[in-house]
């Protein structure tokens, strides 16, 4: 059976995707991944999700990624426990004060709901903070958390309701070429021809892309996080702390899941855990939530994000190949997977490419076209 | 008897060491030691607990006749100490949430509280969880599809759940919290584990002029062996012996360990040019209905109570091997053993909040008062794993690196895990997350095999114990249902630092140590 589309993915870009093309009437979906189901970033993340940023088309896009959030649970027919618990930024310098003052005028022209958080509002919801050293904070009511297990669950569900092709532990050899078009894929020694192709693929994107001989610009990016034992809610909202890199929330089962990011490249592909990131995240934590100090940590772990040479996303049509469709170079997947499906599916099935998906092609650089968003955690 | 450890620098030094010495045990033996012992006042919910100097708070809480020292997340089963899992041992200690009950000493005013409860420990509205049907409760009782996501109604959920699942309040939140700056160690040999292998090798290597350090959990490391006949060697001045001590990590292919000391004190950061892992092996609990009840003990749990002089009441005694050789030197710490049995024999133990019975093949049943499993023996997998995983789409324990050997009974093959002649869907594979077997049959059902996903939908192995042993129950589990090789379904990652590590703790690790540079 011919494929109509062979996505090669199947955390939550590409079962996002396989669900909003079901959606929109599309049959005969293939999704293939080489690790088990939630074995990638989509299963590692820190699970935040926002409406804004400081860039039009980050905010754009992710407004209305979020509003898609926030009725996935009814699409799903399963609860994705969004929790519009409130999502925080935090500035402790003129520097990110002044991206919090543009992430504010940004968001007010995008229609996005922001506001500046009170010290003393801010003192109320979260307490322990050290308040001394926060010059400004937002607050994004609507924003929250979305566990990735119960969203995954429900999108594979979803997908199988629909007669999605699953299939997990399944690496991806090589991906058909006919002439100027992408024709399938190759898995060892099965072909499974396709109308289209899309690459999904996380961090292993731009190698998955080599499959098709096409190059994707950006590499893999290890990041770390972890998680401290659990008590009862000592964290409202989720924070990210601009001037640390940091992010951070606690758990519906009470666990402090959170994260930092050290400045220069954290070396190769591996899943193993190292000390030097948690170590500055747990200096972090002491500094500005000094009641914490004395939890344990409970586990850590690493994940690969595709950092692109701006950090925003890959989203719309391989300018090299025909039929090829690329959702990559994502670090905020969670909080933007849902915008991203909706207007890929739209653009695969109708050719029409939205307003809102149209910077983030995929020959931005190559056109002199990157986006400059700077209220994002991860560093530049 | 007199104090057998003298402390002082960071090392211990033995000073007694006969065989058939009763050396290791803390204090002296039996009751009259018990009398003789200097008592403090401890408060556990609120109410005055007079606790001997020197015992851990869970024994202590044992003495007085106290058994269920917590209570599980979903079901609100009673949980206690157990040696098995850490559930049972974990409580509010002057306002620190989690703290392990059997590894911290009483001292006086020590104020315990009972977590997973509410409001309070003595008038518990929680208990009303027990009255909710089971199979409600699968994978965390967070999936409702009623309460949609991003609902007003799911906020409140969301908050009732956070009450429910959280376990302890939070901490204060003008609770002062400073970096304790760490060490770093140098050495030519780390070794885990202060039992005899451990020790055996210590001596080996002081001798031969090497730098030795010594890593062991425990504050009196080898009680247990020694407790039972085991020769413990004198360790030599040379060696830095690193008593309460958890190896929490290692990583870099093993080129790093960190120990955490169990008193919140300083970590250090071990670079080693070579490792020994001397961590001996576990007696894993049966896979049965009531094994995670309190008084369900495994034997290192219960010889460190017996060797304390604490009258543990009448005991089945059920495991692998020479079960009477070791009914007789259980006897000899005072124990009243009521009926020794095969693992593989039992099928259940019953009992309301604590062990009372045991029920075994071909319908014999014995009263009791607590059950001691010695056996099946399996050897604690994550520092190997940790040494050797790597992989991209998931971690695969390699070869160890040929810096690390692993020594003492922890090469020795583990044995299978026992779950009775049939698995009963009752049984827990996690009862600290309160993961049944039906679940796991559940989710087979469904088409879910793999162990990281069955991990994702079950929480099993993410509570307190981070793996040990609940993923040798699920494989277990997993190999009686589908009639396949237990070992064949493999395990989730172990991961560091497995609740060992506190924030500041390593924090004060944040200057010893660079990233790697990039490849």
């Amino acid at each position: 059976v011919k494929a109509s589309a062979a996505i090669i993915g199947g955390g939550i870009q590409g079962l996002m995707l396989a669900f909003c093309l079901a959606e929109r009437g599309m049959r005969d979906i293939v999704v293939v991944d080489a690790g088990y189901w939630q074995g990638g970033a989509s299963g590692r993340n820190g699970t935040l999700v926002r409406p804004g940023f400081s860039s039009p088309e980050w905010t754009r896009l992710f407004g209305h990624s979020h509003q898609l959030w926030l009725g996935l649970s009814r699409r799903l027919a399963h609860n994705v426990m969004m929790s519009r618990r409130g999502y925080v930024v935090l500035a402790e310098s003129d520097r990110t004060a002044s991206i919090c003052e543009q992430v504010r005028r940004v968001n007010g022209e995008c229609g996005i709901d922001v506001r500046p958080l009170s010290k003393d509002e801010l003192r109320r919801r979260v307490p322990a903070l050290n308040h001394g050293r926060i010059k400004s904070a937002l607050i994004f009511d609507a924003g929250g958390t979305a566990p990735h297990h119960a969203v995954m669950k429900g999108l594979l569900a979803a997908c199988r309701d629909y007669g999605v092709t699953l299939r997990y532990q399944t690496p991806v050899t090589g991906i058909e070429r006919n002439g100027d078009r992408a024709a399938g894929l190759i898995l060892g020694e099965e072909r499974i021809p396709a109308d289209c192709v899309v690459i999904a693929a996380g961090a292993h994107s731009p190698g998955v892309a080599k499959l098709a001989g096409v190059e994707l610009e950006g590499r893999p990016w290890r990041l770390e996080a972890c998680a401290i034992e659990p008590t009862r809610a000592s964290l409202g909202p989720a924070l990210a702390m601009l001037d640390r890199a940091l992010y951070m929330h606690q758990t519906a089962r009470g666990e402090i899941v959170g994260g930092c990011e050290l400045t220069g490249d954290i070396a190769g592909l591996t899943l193993a855990a190292d000390l030097p990131i948690l170590a500055h995240y747990a200096r972090h934590l002491v500094a500005m939530l000094p009641a914490l100090a004395d939890l344990r940590i409970l586990r850590q772990w690493a994940g690969h994000i595709h950092a692109t040479a701006d950090f925003a996303p890959l989203l719309g049509a391989h300018p090299d190949c025909r039929d090829l469709w690329i959702s990559a170079g994502w670090s905020y997947g969670i909080a933007g997977a849902p915008g991203a499906g909706d207007l890929l599916a739209k653009a695969i099935v109708t050719g029409e490419i939205d307003d809102r998906m149209a910077p983030f092609s995929v020959d931005r650089q190559r056109r002199g076209k990157p986006i400059s968003e700077g209220a994002i955690v991860v560093s530049h | 008897m007199e104090k057998l450890w003298k402390i002082g620098a960071g090392s211990i030094n033995i000073r007694a060491g006969r065989p058939d010495a009763k050396a290791g045990r803390e204090g002296s033996s039996m009751d009259r030691g018990r009398r003789a012992a200097e008592k403090v006042t401890i408060r556990w919910n609120g109410r005055p607990v007079e606790a001997r100097a020197g015992d851990d708070a869970a024994a202590a809480l044992f003495a007085a006749g106290i058994r269920v020292l917590g209570r599980s997340r979903k079901f609100h089963r009673p949980v206690g100490l157990s040696g098995s899992f850490l559930a049972g041992v974990k409580a509010r200690v002057d306002g620190l949430p989690n703290e392990r009950l059997d590894q911290i000493p009483v001292r006086a005013g020590m104020d315990i509280r009972m977590q997973n409860v509410w409001p309070s420990g003595g008038f518990d509205l929680m208990a009303l969880a027990g009255l909710i049907p089971r199979r409600w409760l699968g994978g965390g009782f967070e999936h409702p599809a009623w309460l949609p996501g991003a609902s007003r109604r799911f906020q409140i959920w969301e908050s009732f759940l956070r009450l429910m699942a959280g376990g302890s309040d939070a901490v204060a939140a003008d609770r002062p919290g400073k970096v304790l700056p760490g060490k770093r160690l140098a050495v030519d040999l780390a070794i885990v584990g202060g039992g005899p292998s451990g020790r055996q090798a210590a001596v080996a290597a002081a001798a031969a002029g090497r730098s030795v350090a010594l890593i062991s959990r425990g504050r009196s490391p080898g009680a247990r062996a020694a407790a039972l006949g085991a020769d413990l060697p004198t360790l030599p001045d040379g060696v830095t012996f690193l008593a309460g001590h958890e190896a929490a990590a290692l990583y870099r292919r093993g080129r790093l360990m960190v120990a955490a000391p169990l008193d919140g004190g300083p970590a250090k950061l071990i670079e080693p040019a070579r490792i020994l892992l001397a961590t001996g092996r576990y007696s894993v609990p049966p896979l049965v209905p009531g094994a995670d009840l309190p008084c369900v003990f495994d034997l290192s749990a219960a010889v460190s109570l017996l060797g304390r002089g604490i009258d543990i009441g009448r005991i089945v005694l059920i495991g692998t091997g020479d079960l009477a050789g070791l009914k007789i030197r259980l006897e000899g710490l005072g124990a009243a053993i009521a009926a020794i049995r095969p693992a593989g024999h039992l099928i259940r133990i019953a009992g309301r909040v604590h062990a009372a019975r045991a029920v075994f093949t071909g319908g014999s049943e014995v009263e009791c008062e607590c059950v001691i499993h010695a056996g099946p023996w399996r050897s604690d997998p994550a520092l190997p794993f940790q040494a050797s995983a790597d992989g991209e789409f998931r971690l695969h324990a390699e070869h160890l690196p040929g810096h690390i050997e692993i020594v003492g009974s922890a090469i020795e093959p583990n044995e299978a895990v026992v779950h009775g002649p049939a698995l009963d869907d009752e049984a827990f594979v996690c009862p600290c997350t309160d993961v049944r077997v039906a679940e796991i049959r559940r989710l087979l059902e469904s088409g879910y095999r793999h162990v990281e996903e069955l991990k994702r939908l079950t929480g099993c192995g993410m509570g307190p114990c981070q793996g040990f042993p609940c993923w040798d129950l699920l494989a277990a589990a997993l190999g009686a249902i589908t009639g396949e090789s237990a070992e064949s379904f493999g395990h989730p990652s172990y991961r560091p630092p497995r609740g060992t590590l506190s924030i500041a703790q390593a924090a004060g690790l944040a200057d010893l140590v660079q990233p790697e540079a990039s490849s």
